[in-house]
This record gives structure tokens, C-alpha cells and sequence, in this order.
């Protein structure tokens, strides 16, 4: 079943009255990767922001339009914490926090009092591990601190930690920024498994990572929402706008 | 191909002539340290010895111990964290954590800077209005304790501020990410990461309320008492007053009895300095990122 798990309409974004995106109108389906690409400043991040509603925390980031989440608006969430707790977030630098790797995933589940029994959150966090592809080289060390492992380690124990709170949503901005070829390329398998069981937004430098991955593709330049378009169709450069095609082409960013 | 040239061996000599000037620099700040403590190491040890700790002065205070003020000393410390720590903590928290960056809290900010450079007899002023008279614990050791409070507090919000600082933001996003509240990031993160700054800050704020003065002169602390503090509303001996007390006061005190209340002062605001960076040290090795 094609249904949108996220629309967002009319989505401006600023920051102190300065635009950082403007009038972004999409949608995100079930079960697809959405990829975003577009240069440095071109709003990608601040768009992630938005979903999340970590405009709350940030005193200067104002949002217009509005942002539906399985057809609910986001405003409306009287819990941000529930909304957020669907939404798993890998940053481009990986955040290992300094608790032993245990606790970096079981620590979702904890703060929102669904860890269980000791049992169950051992299941949990050999589970989430084993899906990031992180099990086999941490099993022996889960009491070792998180923040010590490599980056590449570390990118997946915060994938690790998106997914222990079992989210609807997995959003990555420029994941492979601080890893390695070999690690970029296992967790792009990780993602393909993933897709099953949740919508997946890829925020990407990496144009060739987003042909790779992404079903739909959109656009991002300098705070305008290009275009947007089946992967497929703007790689074969049947894009509809040339910038496009140009960015896709290497001609510039 | 890699002879140096003239510009290089400028270079070289002025680095070596800079690394000169701060090594004498550095000689020259820590002589005063070396000839203070070995004098009263020399003058006061003679009169150290465990009655002289654990006994009470006799003789019009010429002669004894100094049980009562050193008794004192640690009773007035421990009231004074009891009040500092909370509250200096509790507003870091908020100032770090909460507080929106506006107009008022840059004021907040300055303000508490400004006050740690308030000198400490004007802090006893304060200590009397407020507590001695207004409140009316009269001169006690609460009195005494809370004007300490009031002195250290600032500093003590200041390091703890810079500690909570000191985590790096993306902890906080992560965890906010995850669905975390405010207080859930701060205590399950920030905090843990942020207490041995904070320890810190608040060890080296006990030896100063120890050796402070005047702030306890006119709201607790008595030169003499014939008796030990039984509450918080007693008054007491301190050894910083004490010191002051048989340095100048009295007549015909042996020279090495100063020395040795001094030295005994010293040693307790070390032996605090001592605790402070060693556990700062045992902690910073287990907690990296």
C-alpha cells in the first residue's frame, strides 16, 4: 500500500528573520528512501529540524507551513517527546555519548519507560546492534565507553540508538561525512533492510549515494525545493529543471 | 636544501628568548609560595602535635590547643555548602540549560561575576543586616554560614556554568533527538559529565570560605568561647579568626602558637586543594569522549 507518511505544505524555515527554506511542499511515502541532495546551505538540515520539531529548542529557528505525520499535524502533537521518540536521527558527525555502549542504545528505551525487564532490554540492544551491522565487533566490549569506539563504530552505534526506539521514521543527515568507504557501503545495506520497516529521509552530499538509495529524490538549492522526482528518472537526466541537472552532472556544488 | 635561513634563526632565537621570559616569570610567581610555606613549616611545626589539635586554649589563650576553632572552621564549612552547592548548582542549571539568551539573562550573568569581586567585608555587612539582624538568627554559626554562602556562591555558579558548558552541544541534540525532556538530557548526560568541573569549583570555594575573615567576624564567630557550638544557633570559634585573634590581640603569645594555627589553616585548605585535583584526575581518566 503507497500512503504518504509524511506531508509537508508550504514549509518555510528561518532563522532571526533571516530564510533559510522556503515554501517546500512534499511528500514522503511509506516504506520509501527519500533521498534529499543539494550543496552546502541549501536548507537540507534545517528541513530535518522542522519534522522533529527541534525548532522548540532552538530559539531563533521560526517555522511556517506545516508538517503532517501519518496525516496529524506535528503543531498539534501535544508530546513532542512521543513525536520525536518516532523519529530516529543520525547526525553527520557520529555522537557516541560517553555512557558504556550498552547504555547508548539502551538509553531510548529508558528515558521513555519502555526498557522492561533486564532480559528483554539485553534482547533489545543485541538486536539493534546486529541491525547496524555493529554486534560482531562490540559484542565483547557492550561495557567499553561508546564514545571511545572508531567513527565509523560510532556512526553505527548512533544508528543503533535510532533504532532502539523502534521509530516509524529514520532520518540521516550526510551519515557518511566522517566514515569510511567500507562502513558507508554496510550501512547502505543496513538501510536497504530497513526500508521494510520504516520510511527512511537520506539527506546526502554524496550525489551517487542518493542514485543508490533513494527511491525519490529531491532537490535542496540555496532554500528552494528544486525539484522533486523519481530517482531513476533525474539520473537519466530527464529532470525538469536544468540546475538540476547540472548539480547531478558535476557542474557545479 | 633544509639549511635554515636568516629569517628561521630569527625565529628560533626569538622563541628561546620568549620561553626564557616565562620561565622566569613563572620562578618569580612561585617564590613567595615556597618562602611562605616553608616558614610556617619551620616557626609552626614545633608547636603542632596532636593535644595542641585536640585541646582546648588555656591560659588566656597562650597556651592549649586549638579544638574549638578548628571544630568551628569545619562547622561553619559544611553550613555554608549545605547552602552554596544547592542553590549555586540549582542556578547554574538553569542559566546553562533553560535560560533563554536575552537582555535579562546577560544581565544575570554580569551580575553574578561581578559579585564574586565584591570584598568580603562588605559581604559581612551584608551578613549582618540580613541574617544577624533581619532574619534574626543573631551572630550564630547559621548567620555565619550563610554570609560565607552568599560570598562563595557566585564563584560556584560561575564554575559550575563553565562546566555545563564544557559538554559538547551534539550530547544534548542527541539526546533531545531521541525524545528526551530538558532534565532527562541534563541528568542522564550533562550532569555526569559536567560533576567533576563542579566538584572542583566547589572544593576550591570550601578552602575560601575556611580562610576567610571578615565575613564571619561581626555574624558568628566569637575570639573566645568556653564551650563547644551544641547548633546551628551558637556562636563559635574559627581558626581564621582565631589566627588573627592571638597574632594581634593578645600579650605574650609564644611566637611559634601563630605560626602553628596558620600552618594547621594551610594545611587544611591543601590537604581540600589535594582531594580536589585528585579526584578531578581519577575521574577525568574513566570519562572520555
Amino acid at each position: 500500500m503507497v500512503s504518504n507518511k509524511i506531508e509537508v505544505k508550504n514549509l518555510a524555515i528561518s532563522y532571526g528573520g533571516k530564510q533559510a527554506l522556503g515554501n517546500v511542499s512534499l511528500e514522503v511515502r511509506s516504506n520509501e528512501i527519500f533521498g534529499i541532495i543539494g550543496p552546502a546551505n541549501s536548507g537540507k538540515t534545517s528541513f530535518l529540524n522542522a519534522v522533529n520539531r527541534m525548532d522548540m529548542m532552538r530559539p531563533n529557528m521560526q517555522v511556517t507551513g506545516s508538517v503532517h505525520i501519518n496525516g496529524i499535524d506535528t503543531r498539534s502533537w501535544r508530546n513532542v517527546y512521543a513525536l520525536r521518540r518516532k523519529i530516529g536521527v543520525v547526525f553527520p558527525l557520529p555522537v557516541g555519548l560517553p555512557l558504556t555502549v550498552y547504555d547508548n542504545v539502551a538509553l531510548a528505551p529508558r528515558l521513555a519507560g519502555t526498557a522492561g525487564s533486564k532480559a528483554d532490554l539485553d534482547e533489545l540492544v543485541e538486536r539493534c546492534l546486529r541491525r547496524a551491522a555493529l554486534w560482531d565487533e562490540v559484542k565483547d566490549r557492550l561495557n567499553h565507553l561508546g564514545s571511545l569506539l572508531s567513527g565509523g563504530q560510532q556512526q553505527r552505534l548512533t544508528i543503533a540508538r535510532a533504532l532502539s526506539q523502534s521509530p516509524e521514521i529514520l532520518m540521516l543527515d550526510e551519515f557518511s561525512i566522517a566514515v569510511d568507504p567500507v562502513t558507508t557501503m554496510r550501512i547502505e545495506d543496513v538501510l536497504k533492510e530497513l526500508k521494510n520497516e520504516m520510511t527512511i529521509i537520506l539527506v546526502t552530499n554524496l550525489v551517487q549515494q542518493a542514485n543508490r538509495l533513494a527511491d525519490r529524490t529531491a532537490f535542496f538549492l540555496n532554500g528552494e525545493c528544486v525539484e522533486i522526482a523519481e530517482t531513476e528518472k533525474l539520473f537519466n537526466g530527464e529532470a525538469k529543471d536544468q540546475r538540476t541537472n547540472d548539480y547531478i552532472g558535476g557542474k557545479f556544488g | 636544501m633544509f639549511e635554515s635561513t636568516l629569517v628561521n634563526q630569527r625565529n628560533d632565537q626569538v622563541q628561546k628568548r620568549f620561553k626564557m621570559i616565562f620561565g622566569v616569570m613563572l620562578v618569580i610567581l612561585i617564590i613567595p609560595v615556597i618562602i611562605i610555606i616553608s616558614t610556617l613549616i619551620i616557626k609552626g611545626s614545633p608547636s603542632i602535635s596532636w593535644p595542641f589539635l585536640f585541646t582546648d586554649p588555656t591560659n588566656g589563650m597562650t597556651e592549649g590547643g586549638i579544638f574549638p576553632a578548628l571544630f568551628g572552621t569545619i562547622w561553619l564549612v559544611i553550613v555554608s555548602l549545605l547552602a552554596s552547592v544547592p542553590l549555586g548548582v540549582a542556578a547554574a542549571i538553569y542559566l546553562s540549560e533553560y535560560a533563554p539568551d536575552n537582555l535579562l539573562t546577560r544581565l544575570i550573568n554580569l551580575a553574578t561575576i561581578n559579585l564574586a569581586g565584591v570584598p568580603s567585608i562588605v559581604h559581612a555587612l551584608f551578613g549582618v543586616g540580613a541574617f544577624v539582624v533581619f532574619f534574626q538568627f543573631g551572630t550564630s554559626i547559621l548567620a555565619a554560614s550563610l554570609t560565607l554562602a552568599i560570598m562563595t556562591l557566585p564563584v560556584v555558579i560561575v564554575s559550575s556554568w563553565e562546566s555545563l558548558q564544557s559538554v559538547p552541544r551534539p550530547f544534548r541534540e542527541a539526546c533531545w533527538n531521541m525524545g528526551a525532556t530538558r532534565w532527562q538530557t541534563i541528568w542522564n548526560v550533562v550532569l555526569p559529565n559536567a560533576f567533576t568541573g563542579i566538584l572542583t569549583g566547589v572544593i576550591l570555594q570550601v578552602s575560601r570560605a575556611a580562610g576567610e575573615t571578615a565575613p564571619i567576624m561581626f555574624t558568628g564567630a566569637a575570639m573566645f568561647l568556653p564551650f563547644l557550638p551544641n547548633s546551628v544557633f551558637d556562636q563559635t570559634m574559627a581558626l581564621a579568626l582565631h589566627l588573627f585573634v592571638v597574632a594581634t590581640q593578645v600579650p605574650n603569645v609564644p611566637e611559634s602558637l601563630p605560626y602553628g594555627v596558620a600552618l594547621v589553616l594551610v594545611g587544611i585548605v591543601l590537604l581540600m586543594n589535594t582531594v580536589a585535583i585528585w579526584i578531578r584526575m581519577h575521574l577525568r581518566g574513566k570519562k572520555k569522549w
